[in-house]
This record gives structure tokens, C-alpha cells and sequence, in this order.
């Protein structure tokens, strides 16, 4: 799968998880760039990714990315 | 050497001068020196500890070097594992070894056997815990990818002693190593924010916390003689007292940070305004609750991924629970904790622990005097020295004295002073939030009120500085 596709399917995913239709996913974006997204709602997102692309990440994997981009490079890596 | 002292007047002065004079062109030397001067501070609070934070410092930073160069993840996962038992074990030792003991010992006693266990003089090294956070965090960012390993051992051992920040915090992350790599210059309007940050926190020190101290502490002594009133009046000024207390000693350690080129963390934003309890913890110790959340809540989240919102909640009471332990050992620490935690827990399970963005002002008012109250009820159970203190203090609160005159032994003019000042630091933060201005900064723009201002909080702190000064209530932690 490409990773723009890639990208557009995880902004679908934050739009609903976070309910804000007007989030706009870039490579670098980061929790700072989105409001609703903090410490309590960034697993919510991992679950519903995990879910959505059938996939599993390990621990170390969710705690290295520090931007939307890093995210998209393990999942078109799975 | 507290900041609010001669001492540390000359000692400062002494840095400033040298840091910005003689080794203005060398940031190198400057660094030097700043180590230099931070053991020094350490070392003259404590010298007996100072190997152990020149031993831990080079252990770690080997440490983090060994990591980032680990042939293979499993080394670099048990190298970052030797490194993280090392610092809690270091913590574990000097806060808790004794408090283990002593339940182990009523454990036994409690089933019939009658053990003879002995507690140790253990001392605790001041701000250990402040230390070794920051020593755990570079290692566990570098082992996750986020950050490198530095090869600059002197601007390393710095970052881990600076001495603004080694007693009390805010808890820095290793990003703080750039800024002591980068070249500083003096600059005049980040100095003169520093000051008024410093004047800042001698006020909300000197003359709120120590005010409010007086007060509580008499409310405290008698906890089965007092009426209601007080100790309702004292429990709201204890929250007043611990904020100016550990914010008015962070305002002074980022003023001196300042003063030398350099940004502590932020530790503070208007706590008293916020909506619910995890608003509250978004604002209150940010620089603890931001680095518990990276590296306790965020690995335990994860692991609990599958069992949706009550793995976050349990998430979140288990990271309560140790900021509760974090201030000691102590089963009152714990039940503030495990309160907390279950407040949390609470909002995260109805899914309320957001703030709405258009909360109407009386919407927003209601929250914020509810979530008052109930950290209120948190800084009792917080200061009790026992349980049965704690509940003591909430019968007699309840009783039918609450409706009857506050107690004030020293005059009614005291009893004004002693709300009236809590009262000014509380409404001066709230107008400058209102501005979205740091309180430090300069938030009266017309020239004569912002001097008045300076003015007011000078006369107020020499009107205080008759009386003796205590503690700062964070050095124990």
C-alpha cells in the first residue's frame, strides 16, 4: 500500500476517533499540532489503527514515533 | 543554601559575575564553571551525597553512550534495563527502604510473629529524586530512539546538577543539553523577566506560603480542639500554602536559569483554574506529570491497549499511586494517591476527563470551584501525618462549628493578612491568565502600575522578613 493512501486512511481514523472533520494530517505533524490529541487519546488511535489495518505494533514501536510520518513508515512496514 | 537567603545572594552574584564576565566568549567555560558552581551548591547543602551524584552521572552517561552503540536490541534493552533498576533501586534505597521494613515488621507482628527487625539511619540525599528522573530519562530516550547520546560529559553532568533546579525541580529533559551546548549571550529583556520572576516567587514564598504556614500549622496542632471554620479556612489555606510554597520556589529556579541564558521548564499554569482533576494534573508539578506520563502511564497504556477505557483507567490509577508514593513513604501519600487515582478513573470511564471548549462562564465557574473542593480534600489527607489524623480532621470539619467564627488567636487584623494575601497572588495569576500572560511577565503595561506593582510585593516581602523563614515543604522530595 502506498503511504499517501496510508495516510489518508489514518486521518480518517483521527477525524472520527478525536471528532474533528477538520484535521489535516502531514508527515510532521505531532500531538502539539493537534489539541484533542494528548497522552489519553493517543491510544485510542493506536487501537482503532491496529484495528483498521489488522495489524499489531510492539511496545518500543509506539514509543519511538514522535511524528505522524514515523507512524506511517511501521504500518507500511507490516 | 535556600534562594531566599544572604548566602545564596553572594553566592549567586559570584556566578553571575564570573559566567558573564571573564568567561563570556567561552561556552565552554561557562559550562565548566556551572558544574563547578552546582556541586559547590549541592555539596554545601549535603557533601556527604555529592559522590554519589558524581558516580550516578558517570554511570549513566557511559550508560547512555553503551546503549545508542548496543550490537542488538536485546543488549540495548537489557543495558537500559541495568540502568533503570540502578536509578529506581538508588530511589527505592533512600525514600522506601525503611517503610518497608517497618510494614514487614507490623505484617509479622499482626500474624503472631514477633519480628525483631531494626530501621537504618538512612539518609536522604536532597532532590535525589529530581536527579535521577533526569538521569532516567536520558537513557530510556535514547534507548527509544528519541534522542542521542551526547559526547560532551561536562555539559551532561550539568544538565543532571544544575543547580537552580537540583533541589526542586522542574525535572528538565535531556533536550536541556542543547540549550547548554549553544553559545549564550546576555540578554537584557530575558534578564530583567528573570528578576521579576524571582521577585515573583520571593512574594509567593515569602509572604504567602509563609503567612498561610502560620495558620496551619496552629490549625493542625489541635486538630481534636478546633472548630470546623478553621480547619475549613485552614485546608483551603494549605492548598495556598503549597502552591506559593513549590511554584514561588520554581519561579526563583527558572529567574536564576534566566539570569544565566538559560529556560527551565515551565512547572506551573494556574492550577486553581482548572475544570476537572485531569485538568488540574495538566497544570500542577507539569514537569513531573509530563515525565510519569512518558514513562510510566504511556508503557503501561499500552500494555493495557486491549481492555479499552478501563486499561486507561487503570493506567491512570496506577501512575496516581505513584505520584502519590513519589512525595515519600508515608500511607498518607498513598491514599492521596490512590484518591487521585480514583477521581480519574471517574472521569475517564464517563468519558469527562476533556475540557469542552465552549463551556459557558457558569459551566466553567461550577467546575472550577468543584475541582477546588476536591483537591482541597486531597491536601488534608496530603498533610495529615496519619490516617487517623486525616479522618479526625474531616469529623471535626463536618461537625456544626463549620458555621461558627474562624479561630484567630493573633487578631483580627492577622486573620485579614493571612486571606488577603493567598487572595492577591490567587487574583494577580488569574488576571494575567485572563491576559494570557506569565504572571513573571510584565502584565501591567502602564508604566506607574507596573512599578507599584514591584513596589507592593517589595514592601510586602520586607514587612515579612521580620519573620523567620521555614522550609521549602519540596526539598523533602
Amino acid at each position: 500500500m502506498e503511504k499517501s493512501q496510508i495516510l489518508d486512511e489514518v486521518q480518517a481514523i483521527f477525524r472520527e476517533v478525536l471528532d474533528n472533520e477538520e484535521i489535516v494530517l502531514q508527515s510532521a505533524t505531532t500531538a502539539d499540532d493537534i489539541e484533542e490529541w494528548d497522552s489519553l487519546t493517543h491510544i485510542q488511535l493506536i487501537v482503532a489503527i491496529e484495528k483498521h489495518f489488522k495489524i499489531r505494533f510492539t511496545s518500543r514501536e509506539i514509543l519511538s514515533w514522535q511524528n505522524v510520518g514515523q507512524l506511517i513508515d511501521s504500518i507500511a512496514a507490516k | 543554601m535556600i534562594f531566599n537567603s544572604l548566602t545564596f545572594l553572594l553566592f549567586f552574584i559570584v556566578v553571575f559575575l564570573i559566567y558573564w564576565f571573564p568567561l563570556k566568549y567561552t561556552t565552554k567555560g561557562q559550562n565548566i564553571f556551572l558544574l563547578l558552581a552546582s556541586y559547590f551548591f549541592y555539596g554545601y547543602a549535603d557533601w556527604k551525597m555529592l559522590p554519589l551524584l558524581i558516580v550516578a552521572t558517570l554511570i549513566f552517561y557511559y550508560l547512555g553512550r553503551a546503549i545508542a552503540g548496543a550490537k542488538s536490541e536485546k543488549q540495548g534493552y537489557w543495558l537500559t534495563f541495568v540502568g533503570v533498576a540502578l536509578g529506581v533501586g538508588t530511589l527505592l534505597y533512600f525514600k522506601y527502604f525503611n517503610f518497608f521494613i517497618e510494614s514487614f515488621a507490623s505484617l509479622f507482628n499482626a500474624v503472631g510473629l514477633h519480628a525483631n527487625l531494626h530501621t537504618f539511619n538512612i539518609i536522604m540525599p536532597l532532590g535525589i529524586s529530581f536527579f535521577t528522573f533526569r538521569l532516567l530519562s536520558y537513557i530510556i530516550d535514547i534507548y527509544r530512539g528519541k534522542g542521542q547520546p551526547t559526547d560532551d560529559i561536562i555539559a551532561f553532568g550539568t544538565y543532571v546538577a544544575f543547580f537552580p533546579c537540583i533541589l526542586s525541580g522542574p525535572i528538565d529533559r535531556p533536550s536541556f543539553i542543547k540549550q547548554l551546548q549553544a553559545k549564550r549571550d546576555f540578554n537584557y529583556d530575558q534578564a530583567v523577566d528573570g528578576c521579576r520572576q524571582i521577585l515573583w516567587g520571593l512574594f509567593k514564598k515569602l509572604v504567602v506560603a509563609d503567612t498561610c504556614a502560620v495558620y496551619v500549622y496552629s490549625a493542625w496542632k489541635d486538630v481534636a480542639y478546633a472548630n470546623g471554620s478553621t480547619l475549613a479556612l485552614a485546608a483551603i489555606l494549605y492548598a495556598c500554602q503549597l502552591y506559593a510554597d513549590f511554584s514561588g520556589y520554581t519561579d526563583m529556579a527558572i529567574g536564576v536559569g534566566r539570569l544565566l541564558g538559560l529556560r527551565a521548564s515551565e512547572n506551573f499554569k494556574t492550577p486553581f483554574l482548572s475544570y476537572n482533576i485531569a485538568d488540574f494534573w495538566r497544570r500542577w508539578h507539569i514537569t513531573l506529570t509530563s515525565w510519569l506520563t512518558d514513562y510510566v502511564f504511556m508503557p503501561l497504556n499500552i500494555k493495557f491497549r486491549d481492555l479499552d477505557k478501563w486499561g486507561i483507567a487503570l493506567a491512570a490509577f496506577l501512575n496516581m499511586m505513584l505520584v502519590g508514593l513519589w512525595h515519600g513513604a508515608n500511607l498518607t501519600y498513598l491514599a492521596f494517591g490512590a484518591y487521585h487515582g480514583i477521581l480519574f478513573c471517574l472521569l475517564i470511564l464517563f468519558g469527562k476527563d476533556r475540557v469542552p471548549k465552549h463551556a459557558t462562564w457558569y459551566n466553567r465557574v461550577i467546575h472550577v470551584v468543584l475541582t477546588g473542593i476536591l483537591c482541597v480534600i486531597g491536601w488534608v489527607i496530603f498533610r495529615a501525618p496519619d490516617m487517623p489524623t486525616a479522618f479526625l480532621y474531616f469529623k471535626q470539619l463536618c461537625s456544626s462549628s463549620l458555621f461558627s467564627v474562624p479561630a484567630y488567636h493573633q487578631g483580627l487584623l492577622s486573620l485579614v493578612s493571612v486571606i488577603s494575601y493567598p487572595v492577591l497572588m490567587l487574583a494577580t495569576e488569574a488576571y494575567a491568565a485572563y491576559g494570557e500572560i506569565h504572571p513573571a511577565k510584565n502584565i501591567f503595561r502602564i508604566s506607574w502600575v507596573r512599578w507599584g506593582w514591584y513596589y507592593v510585593q517589595v514592601l510586602a516581602i520586607w514587612l515579612v522578613l521580620t519573620h523567620r523563614s521555614i522550609d521549602f515543604i519540596y526539598f523533602q522530595f
